[in-house]
């Protein structure tokens, strides 16, 4: 081998690690006993003063509870012979319930019932995770509670999830290995338009922790007319993503505060992924399928996790718990290695560094700013990265920033024009342009002109710094800083070009 | 030895981590401007700051936008982009712009779609780049050639 290929060999590495493909699994002897059990075992909510708070913005809850019934459809559809009427007539009826929401919760059972009846285990342990899911809403988006009232609960939530045997594992899980068997991605290849509507709930059941988490329960519903709207206009009808969305991607700070919570959430997201793909196996029998569903339960189940560790594990195996740096609510991903993985959308992105500008996010202190917009939610470092991120992105774009009060968290949000309101009345900005590897100095949001004082005087360096309205702010724009570093890799699914990519560049 | 490995590792580091973003429309990676030619194309409304990767791309992404629209084009001068507007839905370019849009594969479009400040300029980039049958276009032209339904072509 020349040197120059060694060079190349070594800085390609990522494309060029193949792709894990695993064998059909086989019962393991281990099998919980209540995976046998067709039994009911009807679980419920915790009783508690917040639940169903989520009914607060009921745009939110009508489409958390549509989720459900799409799911449902599309299982019973699978159970019964109706496979082929997934892509037309299931696809139709789905949608128009996602555009006709219900107003309370459905019981998928009434919608699935041979589905339930065949798969009842499996019902358990989406139930179970979907209650997790709905309590840690309404928990957030409770009234009458501090933060740090709301963030004790959200822990005593999940031990109360993790006590019970259909929980789900709150590690992370190597996601290239758990979408690796025979049958995995059938159900995203053959039925585009179906799947593409459930990774767009995933989209709305993981984007919602950061719209909610710290935020004043006020300065909820604004963010969720924004929300609402890209999830029924883009994100339902989405069928060019490379992989479900991930918390940890739509909501970093909540996933940054409740690992083991959103690692749950995406094991059962997964979970969802394996089984619509052996169930839409032709070629595999009634019970070969049920025993592939048990198998698939059986891999998330904490229980089969118990007593390993997050960052630890054999690579790419059901075993592999480690986590990208600066992100432990996040198993690694197809072609991913401790400092980088792909996001679809996104392309490569290192989660420990600010995404406007590259330098590593700060360890202690105000965490800087998130930028949604477009779908997507990215971590930067300070007011100017978030503000720019957001101005070279069309459309409508949320900025969720920390201030100089902890408990403060600034929302806001822009029109399509870059026009900007706060939640936060009289807010003022500093910036004072200088090195970038020092932006999260100078370029800060305080919640009035007194704390803005107060920072400036204990900096010398900032002294005479002026002090910059919302207004002032939002028409600066500096541009991507030089500092900005792009991962230029190819993506990991496709060896070759996404469809609509290859259609455009075709004209 | 040392030396040639040191001059590789400084070449593969710039390929691997240019300063670049995708174009919104074509979703390939935008062209960064060189030292010769600029290439960033630049679109301007409110307090939006948008880049693209060619004029068609903007012309193509254009709907998406419901305001008054400022268009930096690059031209053949450095630092002077060719700049048109979007007033009340009506495009209007400088006098004497010509348009070029003659690529056949999209990776080339950043080349191939340009704006020029005159006639003179069009013709010594066609020259320069030994492009065959490329037409000098007027905005109207361009705007014809490019908003046209998919199909229709010749």
């Amino acid at each position: 081998m020349s040197l120059l290929a060694l060079i190349l060999g070594v800085s390609t590495f990522a494309q060029e690690s193949p792709r894990v493909q695993s064998p059909m699994p086989e019962l393991p002897v281990s099998l919980p006993g209540w995976l046998s059990n067709r039994g009911a075992d009807a679980l419920f909510y915790k009783a508690a003063p917040y639940n169903w708070a989520i009914n607060r913005i009921p745009a939110f809850a009508k489409d958390m509870y549509a989720t459900s019934v799409g799911h449902a459809m599309a299982y019973e559809a699978l159970v019964t012979g109706k496979s082929q009427e997934l892509e037309s007539k299931t696809f139709v009826t789905i949608d128009r319930v996602l555009k006709n929401p219900p107003s309370n919760p459905i019981d998928e059972a009434e919608i699935s019932p041979r589905f339930v009846q065949k798969y009842g285990y499996l019902e358990k342990v989406f139930d179970w995770a979907h209650t997790l899911h709905f309590q840690t809403i309404d928990v957030l988006m409770h009234p009458g509670w501090s933060d740090t009232q709301k963030e004790a609960e959200i822990d005593r939530l999940w031990a109360f999830y993790s006590s019970e045997p259909y929980a789900i594992s709150g590690l992370p899980t190597n996601m290239e290995y758990l979408d690796s068997f025979p049958y995995s991605g059938a159900f995203r290849k053959n039925y585009p338009k179906v799947n593409g509507l459930f990774w767009g709930y995933h989209w709305l059941q993981t984007v919602n922790y950061d719209m909610l988490f710290r935020v004043p329960t006020a300065d909820q519903k604004p963010q969720y007319a924004l929300i609402g709207q890209r999830y029924h206009e883009t994100e339902l009808y989405r069928t060019d993503r490379d992989f479900m969305p991930m918390t940890a991607e739509m909501s970093p700070r909540f996933a940054r505060r409740f690992p083991e919570v959103t690692n749950a959430f995406d094991n059962l997201h997964m979970l969802h992924d394996n089984v619509n793909d052996i169930l839409a196996q032709p070629n595999l029998s009634d019970s070969a399928k049920q025993s592939q569903v048990k198998i698939a339960i059986y891999r998330v189940l904490a229980s089969t996790h118990r007593g390993e560790k997050p960052g630890e594990g054999e690579p790419k195996t059901l075993h592999d718990h480690r986590f990208p740096y600066g992100m432990p609510g996040m198993g690694m991903m197809v072609g991913s290695d401790e400092s980088s993985m792909y996001m679809s959308g996104m392309g490569w992105m290192d989660m420990s560094e600010c995404a406007h500008c590259s330098i590593p996010l700060p360890d202690e202190g105000p965490w800087g700013a998130t930028v949604s917009a477009e779908g997507w939610t990215m971590t930067v470092r300070c007011m100017m990265c978030a503000r720019d991120m957001a101005a070279e992105t069309p459309g409508r774009a949320i900025i969720r920033a920390a201030t100089e009060d902890e408990n403060r968290l600034l929302v806001m949000i822009s029109d399509e024009e870059g026009n900007w309101t706060s939640n936060i009345k009289g807010i003022v900005f500093l910036e004072e342009f200088g090195e970038h590897p020092n932006c999260s100095l100078w370029s800060r949001v305080f919640t009035s002109r007194s704390a803005f004082d107060i920072f400036v005087a204990k900096v010398p360096e900032l002294k005479g710094a002026k002090a910059l309205s919302l207004d002032q702010w939002s028409k600066l724009n500096y541009g991507t800083p030089d500092t900005y570093r792009k991962l230029n890799r190819p993506n990991p699914y496709h060896k070759d070009p996404p469809i609509r990519l290859r259609e455009r560049r075709d004209e | 030895m040392k030396r040639i490995l040191i001059a590789i590792l400084v070449l593969l580091s710039a390929l691997a981590f240019s300063h670049e973003g995708d174009c919104p429309y074509c979703k390939l990676p935008l062209v960064q401007n060189t030292k010769d030619q600029d290439n960033e194309v630049v679109v301007k409304f409110g307090n939006k700051r948008i880049e693209y990767r060619c004029v068609y791309c903007v012309f193509k992404d254009q709907k998406r936008y419901k305001t008054d629209l400022i268009v930096y084009a690059p031209s053949e001068k450095i630092g002077e982009p060719v700049v048109l507007k979007r007033t009340a839905g009506k495009w209007t370019a400088p006098d004497g712009a010509v348009f070029l849009n003659t690529f056949k594969k999209h990776a080339d479009c950043a080349e191939l779609s340009r704006a020029f400040s005159s006639r003179a300029a069009f013709d010594k980039y066609v020259t320069d780049k030994k492009l065959i049958d490329a037409k000098a276009l007027s905005l109207l032209e361009f705007m014809d050639l490019v908003l046209k339904p998919v199909g229709t072509d010749k």
